[in-house]
């Protein structure tokens, strides 16, 4: 093999051995061709490599345009969500104070009946103990009462004789008769 | 390239000899330390990094929420990138995605420049410049770090007891739990060496017989595989990373 290459060596051109330089031979170094398989290559591919890359790119604005828009969402709710917690909160401290007030006002009444009543039980209490003393002195009025008057019976029985009566009876016929003569 | 075309070249005009077999062309050599390196590969190799580099810096300042063109087409493929790494690897994907990126990007940019980019009009004083990945030690290298990386990543995560995989799900599968460690990388580097290096020789020798319109079909059909061999090897890659992170059964 290698006699045949030398062989040829010596017989065929060998073309600007040992140097660099530029090939001038057009059929060699086959521009044609390769403009050719170059701008067939490009026109077609051009088309399919910009739709790719189209499609990645507005796949990728959707997926920004689509979580701005959450964002945006989310933003709102949680506003709406705030002036919620500012309402509920004013009302609750609204509330807060309306209460205490409230119990206060409670407790003052509560207090106000309680000396009402307090004080009507005193009454009471005072006008009882006086009926009672009235009661018992009208009692021991009566008791002495009675035992002046058993008193008076005995000594009455006691003192009444036959005399006294045949006495008092004389007395009173001479009192009718100088009546009856002073009418006349 | 230019042996070849020469030589059938030869042939044609002046139709002197049969030719039974066909020898690829030379390489453009440097001397680096002690190492023979091949120039023309390092030199499409710079050029492929600096179209990589240079495009997506450009393109990545002033990064915006709403990207522009050129964001917008790094972030599709950064994108891209991520949903292979996730598919082959599944949770802890996060720390491959460069790598899986920089594969997937560096095979596709260097299979498609071999391609697309007008190399031969420069001439070197021997050899020629063409894709980076049509020479083995490139995709060697590729195979290996890959070869590297799933060893780092199953280590890594599981100690010593990475080692148990040989013996899953038998002992006796052993040989060939072994022999994979070797397989895979060997795979990885011919399966794109080969494809890219004969979709070139495809296109030089349709070139060199009926230069103007033949070779196109075969361009495109050169295109749309070096393209398919890229994803490939990324995706081979993430799935050997992702096989052996893979959980206790």
């Amino acid at each position: 093999m290698k006699n045949l290459t030398d062989s040829f060596v010596y017989l065929g051109h060998w073309p600007s051995a040992g140097s660099f330089g530029f090939n001038t031979d057009i059929l060699a170094t086959n521009p044609i061709n390769l403009s050719v398989v170059f701008g067939v290559l490009v026109f077609f591919g051009k088309g399919v490599l910009n739709d790719l890359l189209d499609n990645r790119k507005q796949r990728i604005l959707n997926t920004i345009r689509n979580s701005e828009e959450l964002r945006e969402g989310a933003i709102q709710q949680l506003e709406n969500a705030r002036a919620r917690l500012r309402k509920v909160e004013t009302e609750a401290d609204k509330f807060r104070v309306n209460g205490y007030s409230e119990i206060e006002r409670e407790q003052l009444n509560l207090i106000n009946s309680t000396y009402k009543t307090l004080k009507q039980l005193e009454n009471y209490k005072n006008e009882t103990i006086l009926f009672e003393q009235q009661r018992t002195i009208n009692q021991v009025r009566e008791r002495v009462f009675q035992q002046a008057l058993q008193g008076a019976i005995g000594t009455l029985n006691s003192c009444l004789s036959n005399e006294l009566h045949l006495r008092t009876i004389n007395e009173n016929i001479g009192m009718f008769g100088t009546m009856k003569e002073i009418t006349d | 390239m230019n042996v070849l075309s020469c030589s059938i070249n030869t042939l044609i005009k002046e139709g002197l000899y049969e030719i039974s077999g066909v020898e690829v062309g030379q390489h453009f050599y440097w001397q680096i330390g002690g190492f023979q390196v091949h120039a023309q590969v390092l030199i499409t190799s710079w050029v492929v990094i600096a179209i990589l580099l240079g495009s997506a810096v450009l393109a990545i300042r002033n990064p915006q929420t709403i990207p522009t063109d050129g964001q917008n087409f790094f972030e599709f493929v950064l994108e891209f990138i991520r949903d292979v790494s996730k598919t082959q690897i599944g949770e802890e994907y996060g720390p491959w995605v460069p790598f899986i990126g920089t594969l997937f990007l560096f095979i596709f940019v260097s299979n498609w420049s071999g391609a697309l980019l007008p190399w031969k009009i420069i001439q070197l004083p021997q050899g020629e410049l063409a894709a980076p990945t049509n020479d083995i030690n490139t995709t060697v290298a590729l195979a290996l770090l890959t070869s590297a990386a799933y060893f780092y990543a199953g280590l890594s995560k599981k100690g010593l007891g990475y080692f148990s995989k040989y013996i899953q799900p038998t002992p006796i599968l052993l040989p060939i739990n072994i022999l994979e460690d070797f397989t895979k990388p060997l795979s990885l580097s011919f399966r794109l060496f080969g494809n890219i290096l004969a979709d070139e020789l495809v296109v030089v020798v349709l070139v060199s017989l009926v230069p103007l319109v033949v070779p196109i079909p075969v361009m495109f059909l050169g295109l749309f595989t070096s393209g398919i061999q890229a994803l490939i090897f990324a995706t081979l890659a993430a799935a050997y990373i992702g096989e052996s992170m893979e959980g206790h059964h």
